[in-house]
């Protein structure tokens, strides 16, 4: 589908000023030599074992990567637990403290490990945040700017599965829903699989306006795995040189 | 200072019948929405301004410029006068509260981390401690404010436009006083209470100077750059914080007075608080 020329990245002979971009700017990705790919879609949409197959993939080859996941800062990891079991979050803090938590990774492995040129892998990214915060009401001007800091990716997968589809996956899988997961914080229904299918659309309409204004590639969520998985190699090994991340042992020959 | 008087930002706090009528509120410039008069930008998602009826004060200012002790004072006043008083300051959410302390302390958080983690303190409190004040009808006395954290991002190289952004939900306070000292006089008095210098107070992570006092020194004196910066645009009522104890609560109760439309100002702290009068 994409039939684009690779896009090759010139080396730079000097590298940037400073480690850390000025927070508060976008971080074009020109700015640093690695290369960052994010996968973005509802639950269930299959993101998470196609980014894991992208990784091993790459993994097996040897490449220079690193694997960064959406809520897993440690720094962070307490306070997110105890807002979510006294149910304390409000859209606002909820916004709020899974911004800490990706800053603390943008600043400390994210950007570090980009401007030591390797291969950024992130299940789920800043749209994750631009579409379920607004989907609790978050206003999407206060949201971008709270995100305003984070290195743009050089792709952007969107995996996109209807919500039906989607939905199904995880209530058939998930012996029960948490609070937040659930979207139970909105008041949509009382019943929690039918507030969740109730939230997913409402994230899921979120995601759809980005497709353009984010340059998303959308790839369908339905196609059977390995067929999906060989479209999303094509795509990375078409749109980013991966000789750059090779085993250093060859580059050292 | 009473000329700064009519306050541009104040949003038309409730006033009970009979008493003066409140500071007029005048649209902010890029005003679209109506909620700019009680926001700094966006409205806050789920909340309705209209539902205020206390009143919101914030007293800044650095380190060592006797915020707490003030505060500590004004809500023995308030009290005394009859108004439910309630208080916030930084770090006291029950959210992230104690989580910040942690990560001060261990010391192996990044600037914008710290900033966002401030943030969810701060709205956290807005809340769930102040916004359900302010709509009963408490007067709410709030020891520092968003100028604080924004001064702290700023001074530490975030961009100014990402830190009022972060803000732009805050509600805008009824008055907002900054007592102002030099930092030379702030150093002597933090000094003073715990015979130390904290490493944050001293904006050790900056790597100013290797020298506690000039650490300091810088530090604040950044800070309190970023406070003249603000001061204008958000009219602070500037108060001289090297004045003694009394004086400048003398002056806080009159600007209260008239806001809260209180009558007699005169004000003697009980034996259980003298100690801070000096």
């Amino acid at each position: 589908m994409e039939n684009q020329e690779p896009v090759q990245k010139q080396p730079r002979v000097e590298p940037p000023k400073s480690t850390l971009p000025q927070p508060g700017r976008p971080v074009p990705s020109r700015a640093y030599p690695g290369a960052l790919i994010v996968v973005e879609g509802t639950d269930g949409s299959g993101k998470s074992t196609q980014l894991y197959l992208l990784k091993r993939w790459l993994e097996i080859g040897g490449y220079r990567l690193h694997f960064t996941e959406w809520n897993s800062s440690p720094l962070v990891k307490s306070a997110t637990r105890r807002g979510k079991q006294r149910r304390l979050l409000t859209p606002t803090t909820f916004s709020l403290l899974h911004a800490a938590d990706f800053a603390d990774r943008c600043e400390r492995q994210i950007m570090p490990l980009l401007q030591g040129d390797y291969l950024v892998l992130a299940d789920r990214y800043i749209y994750t945040a631009f579409a379920r915060d607004a989907a609790r009401g978050c206003p999407p001007r206060w949201l971008r700017n709270l995100y305003r800091f984070a290195p743009v990716p050089d792709i952007t997968f969107y995996f996109r599965a209807p919500l039906d589809v989607a939905v199904n996956r995880i209530l058939s899988g998930r012996p029960k829903l948490k609070y937040y997961e659930a979207g139970m914080d909105l008041g949509m229904s009382y019943d929690r699989a039918e507030s969740f299918r109730l939230f997913q659309a409402r994230i899921l309409e979120e995601y759809d306006k980005m497709v353009d204004s984010d340059g998303f590639v959308v790839l369908d969520g339905t196609m059977p795995v390995n067929k999906l998985q060989k479209q999303m190699r094509d795509i990375v090994a078409s749109k980013i040189d991966l000789k750059r991340f090779a085993p250093r042992a060859q580059e050292s020959e | 200072m009473p000329d700064q008087e009519k306050d541009k930002t104040a949003p038309p706090a409730p006033v009970p019948d009979g008493q003066p009528a409140p500071p007029k509120a005048l649209a902010a410039p890029v005003a679209e929405e109506a909620s700019s008069q009680y926001f700094f930008g966006e409205p806050l998602v789920g909340f309705d301004p209209s539902e205020i009826t206390g009143s919101l004060i914030v007293i800044e200012g650095m380190d060592g410029s006797g915020r707490s002790t003030q505060i500590a004072l004004l809500q023995e006043w308030l009290e005394s006068e009859g108004f439910a008083v309630q208080t916030s300051g930084l770090r006291r959410s029950n959210l992230v509260g104690r989580d910040i302390d942690e990560l001060l302390a261990k010391n192996a958080v990044t600037r914008l981390t710290l900033a966002l983690m401030y943030a969810t303190d701060f709205f956290d409190q807005i809340e769930h401690r102040i916004l359900p004040a302010l709509r009963s009808g408490t007067v709410v006395l709030a020891d520092r404010f968003i100028f604080t954290l924004i001064a702290r991002g700023v001074v530490r190289g975030i961009n100014r436009d990402y830190m009022s952004g972060l803000y732009a939900m805050a509600l805008r306070p009824h008055l907002t006083f900054w007592l102002n000292v030099r930092p030379e006089t702030a150093f002597g008095r933090e000094f003073k209470k715990a015979q130390a210098i904290s490493y944050w107070e001293a904006g050790r992570d900056m790597s100013l100077s290797h020298d506690l006092y000039w650490s300091f020194v810088r530090y604040q004196t950044m800070i309190k750059r970023e406070f003249e910066v603000m001061a204008k645009r958000h009219n602070f009522i500037e108060l001289d914080g090297e004045a003694s104890v009394s004086a400048v609560n003398k002056q806080l109760r009159q600007r209260i007075a008239e806001q809260l439309g209180i009558r007699a100002t005169k004000y003697t702290p009980s034996t259980a608080l003298a100690h801070l009068w000096r």
